[in-house]
């Protein structure tokens, strides 16, 4: 890893050095993987819109404001997960989880830590999927109810809403989860 | 959230967690942009004397109507109006925004992964009209326009359709019915 900027990576890449890509990869995969996961809840998932992120946005390098990759990046990713949700959902191809189970293995886990762990994620599915986003954007990613308007084309009037929506949920849910 | 018996903030806490993702993620990028050309500029837009001939046939009386209102989004594509598509060649669809006071438009919509930096509008003179043409193959397409980065504007001029998550867009459907 350089210690060279973004923008300088991005006009070394545009400038046709393809390898230097690998290093933006590295640079962001990791936060970007966390919001695929947190918003898909598979990790295979996560990993195919993960890849597919950042093929689409090598793609359309030349179009984008060499100071703004990240979140020019990361508005990409949020598009694909919605894709990839959607479809997942119009398929019904997706394993429905069982919640009884779910609740009861969040219970029973030998470690307590994991059992937190698998609720809060039990109970971060159940949220209906713009609530989810939300909530993730505005408390995991720390976003701006202005630069999460600029991501998600939604107004932060109704972006504040869904964040309580699922503040209100997610503590349901674990209460109902709770021993 | 300052109460520290919130469960939220365990919630938040759990979830900034670190996740475990593909090992050879990277790799896997890297090969498959073998695959694919290499990022180039963004084209030249064609003459002005050639998209105002366009403009002029396009407007409809409701157009008008949101043009004194100093605003107004239109697309020019297959079957649009119910007239034939006069496309600059096979496969251009142009898209038309009347923004007068704008500094920026972007289009963003299902053929651009809805980035708001993939297609820049281009102004073409001092009226606030800006356009670009876009190649899209045959299909329907969700868009909408972004004026100066945060306002959402979908085509009042096409069918409307909220996506799953409640956003405003657009539709437009190329070489169908």
């Amino acid at each position: 890893m350089t210690g060279e900027n973004d923008a300088q990576l991005l006009r070394r890449v545009l400038a046709g050095e393809r390898e230097v890509y690998a290093q933006l990869v590295e640079r962001y995969r990791d936060r970007l993987g966390r919001y695929a996961l947190r918003m898909l809840g598979e990790r295979a998932d996560a990993d195919d819109v993960l890849q597919e992120t950042f093929v689409r946005a090598y793609r359309s390098l030349a179009g984008c404001d060499p100071e703004r990759f990240g979140a020019w990046v990361f508005g990409i990713l949020v598009n694909r997960c919605r894709t990839h949700a959607a479809r997942r959902a119009q398929t019904n191809a997706r394993i429905v989880t069982n919640d009884a189970a779910m609740a009861n293995a969040a219970v029973a886990h030998s470690e307590a830590r994991d059992a937190i762990r698998d609720a809060i994620n039990w109970a971060l599915e159940r949220l209906p999927p713009e609530q989810r986003e939300a909530f993730l954007l505005k408390h995991v990613e720390d976003l701006s109810y202005e630069e999460m308007e600029q991501v998600t084309g939604v107004r932060p009037s109704a972006l504040r809403m869904r964040v309580l929506r699922a503040r209100e949920g997610l503590r349901k849910l674990l209460a109902e989860a709770s021993p | 959230m300052t109460d520290q018996d919130d469960p939220l903030i365990r919630i938040i806490a759990v979830l900034k967690e670190p996740v475990a993702l593909a090992p050879d993620l990277t790799a896997r990028v890297m090969a498959e942009l073998e695959r694919v050309p290499s990022p180039g500029p963004v084209a030249a837009p064609p003459p002005v004397a050639w998209w105002r001939r366009r403009w002029t046939i396009r407007v409809s009386p409701v157009g008008a109507l949101a043009m004194a209102a100093g605003l107004v989004a239109v697309v020019v594509a297959g079957q649009r109006f119910g007239r034939r598509a006069e496309t600059p060649s096979l496969g251009q669809t142009q898209f038309v925004l009347v923004a007068r006071d704008a500094k920026a438009v972007a289009l963003v919509g299902d053929f651009n992964d809805w980035s708001l930096s993939a297609t820049p509008l281009e102004r073409t003179d001092s009226d606030g009209v800006w356009w670009v043409t876009v190649p899209l193959v045959p299909g329907r397409y969700r868009y909408a326009y972004v004026v100066d980065g945060t306002m959402w504007r979908p085509d009042p001029q096409a069918p409307a359709a909220e996506d799953e998550f409640g956003r405003p867009n657009s539709v437009v459907t190329i070489g169908g019915t």
